[in-house]
């Protein structure tokens, strides 16, 4: 019996609970009418991937193939370089992004300059650049006959030029310090934010008990920052099959000698079905990508879960 | 509260990341078929132009009962996207068809760069357009991605574009089919090139005082040189403007440059000697190719090749045209002076060095094809015979509006009105050589008035044709093998084209990458496609 009234109380207390946060679900309607348009309603169209796409007989009524659109993501010699570039990079990214936003952050929460919100600004530009104008950006520097670098700043410390666009050792640093530079003022926002939520009362308290600005960073801010950046390293880890195309492509210009280093699945995608311009094997691509995205996030989150319950995030 | 926060703090980030998950799809709108098909089969019991009349005069009934008339929707793209004056040449052509086809005509004019993508995904997801020109997209791509109509289906062709069957031959329609189905009719042009054709600044050679009394000149009166004239006039210019660089490079040795045959449309397994052999063989060993890669080494070591050609993207006549190259590569035919001077924005002299060809895909490049779900495709074709073979409707496709865009001289050749350039033109699409029937149109003034003529003549009498024109071969089972040897291509080729490393071992390099990533496979597939179809023609 009094089980029974139980359950109906907290039904009740449910339907309470969900007139009083109609506002908040009202609120939150137009982005989930967006995802629901643009990430759910495309769903099906998943089909695409084991389909050889025929115009004529529609998405659902072309020809079953299996998994034959996916044996050119694997069956070649470049299967093995293109998989280690997205992940290494990202891994890469993952790392130096994250401690450089951090840096950012905390330096910008303990700044008392009136010019902050400029800093801030600036440092945020970078991201709202489009990754073709970054590249001719990159180019003004690197240029062979024309660039910065080879005609001033080199000269300068009497060294000799070079060839940029063609040695391969340099990119994986290159590219790692544009991407680096374009994303960090970004997500530094993320934990600017974060900082800003912690109760200032922590840090009077330690003043007066003597901790100096290096040991409060240390001490209080760094490991209050923790969840924030277990929560955004687990959402990169499930972006680490894709690469910024952008970056990728744009930034050395396409150059066939920088492929060893500069080669990633959505670069390799779009050279051979570039001229293809078929359907199947691009949605079989995606399709790859996201699965290996899936199974990490799942993966990274039960290895924090078992580690520190309380940082997961599902 | 801890969770809830943290999941409110997760849906903060996805929604942020949301943006980068973009891509919106259509789904495809189901066709009707099989009312379509009625409407054909009933039209055709009555035979030829009484058939097409028949249904012109039905259109009209229904638009004046309506007062509504059927519209047909065309697409192809230009340089700068729709026009300016669009809408007006659109009213202006369809004023003239409602009373020719009793229906209205809206061309559709989509920027270089997005028709491709904006084409596709017109016709995967049902919007209107009816007809389109494959030059984007690619026609093989087209027909084995189910987006293009069979012509000939019940005698749609023959009965509703009878004109138009009897202006192109049939040995050019048959350069279409595609096994053994038509789903495109060329445009009408040059379909041979001068091959290897070097334009230099006519101010760079008169700069260095180099003599062009010596050259003879060829049928179409561009000057006939060897590549040693070449390099002497290059070593000339660079003498004398040291500061320019002597060389526009892109990447055309094989497709401008050369009588190698690009069989099924890639160069991976050619014909080497197209007009005699039906053998495919791979032309990163040839000698010509080798020839050429020790060419563009020699170029770049003498230093007429910019350091950054690898890089640079911008088109070899931009370039030019910018005042700091001088010299550029690129394929002839009649009536090329105007456009190569348009193009690279100063007086180019031609030399003519390689011979005239016509590869196999040189008539099925990029045809006007019909969408398969267009939904009146008798008045589609009625159209599409209209574009190539009617002067109105070609001229205000072409030109625009007499008096708007263009104004007629004496000799029926056109010319800008006053006060109206290239620059401020509310029409000029500019893109004369995919349209229909560029000769059913005026000629631009200083073009030769009968270069309709001269173009067919110069077609007719090339020396290189290939035995192969009009083999297709769909590479669908070889893509794996495709994407590998497109990105082995881009990895190592560039590199020695534009002779930046020592053809010895460039060359070496190229070709093993190419067979790592499965040419000898690629070959085969394609050499037995080839025997099949050569058999099936009775081509020995």
């Amino acid at each position: 019996m009094s089980r029974k009234k139980e359950s109906l109380n907290d039904k009740k207390t449910l339907k309470k609970r969900l007139i009083r946060y109609i506002p908040l679900y009202i609120m939150a309607l137009p982005g989930l009418i967006y995802l629901f348009i643009n990430n759910y309603m495309p769903l099906p169209g998943l089909v695409l991937a084991f389909k050889k796409y025929n115009a004529k007989k529609g998405i659902f009524g072309s020809e079953n193939v299996g998994f034959k659109n996916f044996k050119y993501l694997f069956a070649t010699k470049d299967a093995f370089v293109i998989t280690r570039n997205t992940i290494c990079y990202n891994l890469a990214f993952i790392v130096v992004n994250t401690i450089l936003a951090i840096f950012v952050a905390i330096l910008l929460s303990e700044m008392l300059s009136k010019l902050k919100n400029l800093y801030q600004c600036l440092i945020l530009l970078p991201y709202m650049i489009s990754m073709v104008i970054v590249s001719y950006l990159v180019y003004g520097f690197l240029s062979t006959d024309n660039g910065f670098l080879n005609n001033t700043l080199l000269p300068l410390f009497g060294k000799d030029p070079i060839n940029w666009y063609m040695e391969k050792k340099y990119w994986p640093f290159l590219l790692t310090f544009v991407n680096a530079w374009k994303v960090v003022g970004y997500n530094s926002i993320i934990y600017i934010s974060t900082i800003l939520g912690i109760d200032r009362g922590i840090y009077e308290s330690a003043a007066i008990d003597g901790a100096g600005k290096w040991m409060q960073i240390r001490k209080i801010t760094i490991p209050l920052l923790k969840p924030t950046v277990i929560m955004m390293t687990l959402l990169a880890i499930g972006r680490i099959f894709y690469s910024d195309f952008g970056l990728f492509y744009q930034v050395p210009q396409n150059q066939g000698a920088l492929f060893a280093v500069t080669n990633t699945i959505d670069t390799y995608v779009y050279r051979g079905l570039l001229e293809l311009g078929n359907m199947s094997m691009a949605s079989a691509a995606g399709l790859y990508q996201s699965v290996v995205g899936f199974v990490l996030i799942l993966g990274a989150n039960f290895l924090v879960r078992k580690f520190d319950r309380d940082s997961a995030l599902f | 509260m801890v969770m809830r926060k943290r999941l409110l703090a997760l849906g903060l980030a996805v929604a942020m990341l949301v943006a980068s998950f973009t891509g919106c799809g259509k789904k495809d709108s189901a066709n009707t078929d099989s009312s379509k098909t009625s409407t054909v089969s009933e039209a055709t019991s009555n035979s030829g132009s009484d058939a097409a009349s028949s249904v012109i005069e039905a259109r009209k009934e229904e638009a004046a009962k309506t007062g509504k008339y059927q519209k047909v929707v065309v697409s192809f793209f230009d340089w700068t996207g729709a026009p300016a004056g669009l809408d007006r040449v659109n009213a202006a052509i369809s004023e003239h068809t409602r009373e020719t086809l009793g229906l209205d005509v809206e061309l559709l004019i989509i920027d270089s760069a997005a028709y491709t993508e904006d084409i596709k995904l017109m016709l995967s997801s049902g919007e209107q357009v009816d007809l389109f020109s494959t030059c984007g997209p690619g026609y093989m791509t087209c027909v084995n991605n189910g987006y293009t109509a069979d012509l000939e289906e019940n005698g749609l062709l023959a009965t509703y574009g009878q004109e138009l069957s009897q202006l192109i031959r049939p040995e050019y329609l048959d350069a279409c089919r595609v096994g053994g189905v038509l789903y495109g009719v060329p445009p009408i042009k040059d379909y041979a090139i001068q091959t290897a054709t070097i334009l230099i600044g006519t101010e760079y050679l008169e700069g260095a005082n180099y003599d062009l009394s010596k050259f003879e000149t060829d049928e179409l009166g561009y000057y006939k040189a060897t590549w040693d004239d070449v390099d002497a006039m290059f070593a000339a210019i660079h003498e004398a403007f040291p500061d320019k660089t002597v060389f526009s490079t892109q990447d055309n040795l094989l497709t401008q440059g050369s009588c190698v045959d690009n069989i099924a449309g890639d160069y991976f397994g050619t014909l080497l000697d197209p007009s005699n052999s039906l053998t495919i063989e791979n032309v990163y060993e040839s000698d010509l190719f080798k020839e050429w890669a020790d060419r563009a080494y020699r170029w770049n070591q003498a230093g007429f090749i910019s350091g950054d050609a690898l890089s640079d993207k911008t088109g070899a006549s931009a370039r030019i045209k910018s005042g700091a190259y001088m010299a550029m590569m690129s394929q002839a035919k009649p009536a090329y002076q105007n456009q190569i001077n348009g193009e690279c924005g100063r007086s180019m002299t031609i030399f003519d060095v390689g011979e005239s060809f016509m590869s196999s895909s040189a008539v099925s490049a990029f045809p006007w094809c019909m969408n398969q779900a267009t939904e009146d495709p008798i008045a589609a074709m009625q159209v599409l015979n209209a574009l190539y073979t009617d002067p109105v409707v070609a001229n205000l496709a072409c030109w625009g509006q007499e008096g708007f865009e263009y104004k007629v001289n004496d000799d029926t050749s056109i010319n800008w009105p006053d006060g109206i350039n290239a620059d401020n033109s509310e029409y000029y699409p500019n893109v004369l050589w995919l349209m229909p029937n560029q000769y059913a149109a005026h000629v631009w003034e200083g073009d030769p008035v009968d270069v309709g003529e001269q173009t067919a003549k110069f077609n007719d009498e090339c020396p290189v044709k290939s035995k192969a024109l009009g083999f297709t071969w769909d590479n669908s089972d070889y893509v794996t093998e495709f994407t590998a040897l497109k990105n082995a291509y881009e990895e190592f080729g560039p590199q020695v084209v534009y002779g930046f490393v020592d053809p010895a071992t460039g060359l070496k390099q190229l070709n093993d990458a190419l067979y790592a990533a499965g040419l000898e496979e690629y070959m085969n597939a394609k050499q037995a496609a080839l025997s099949a179809w050569a058999e099936e023609k009775g081509i020995k």
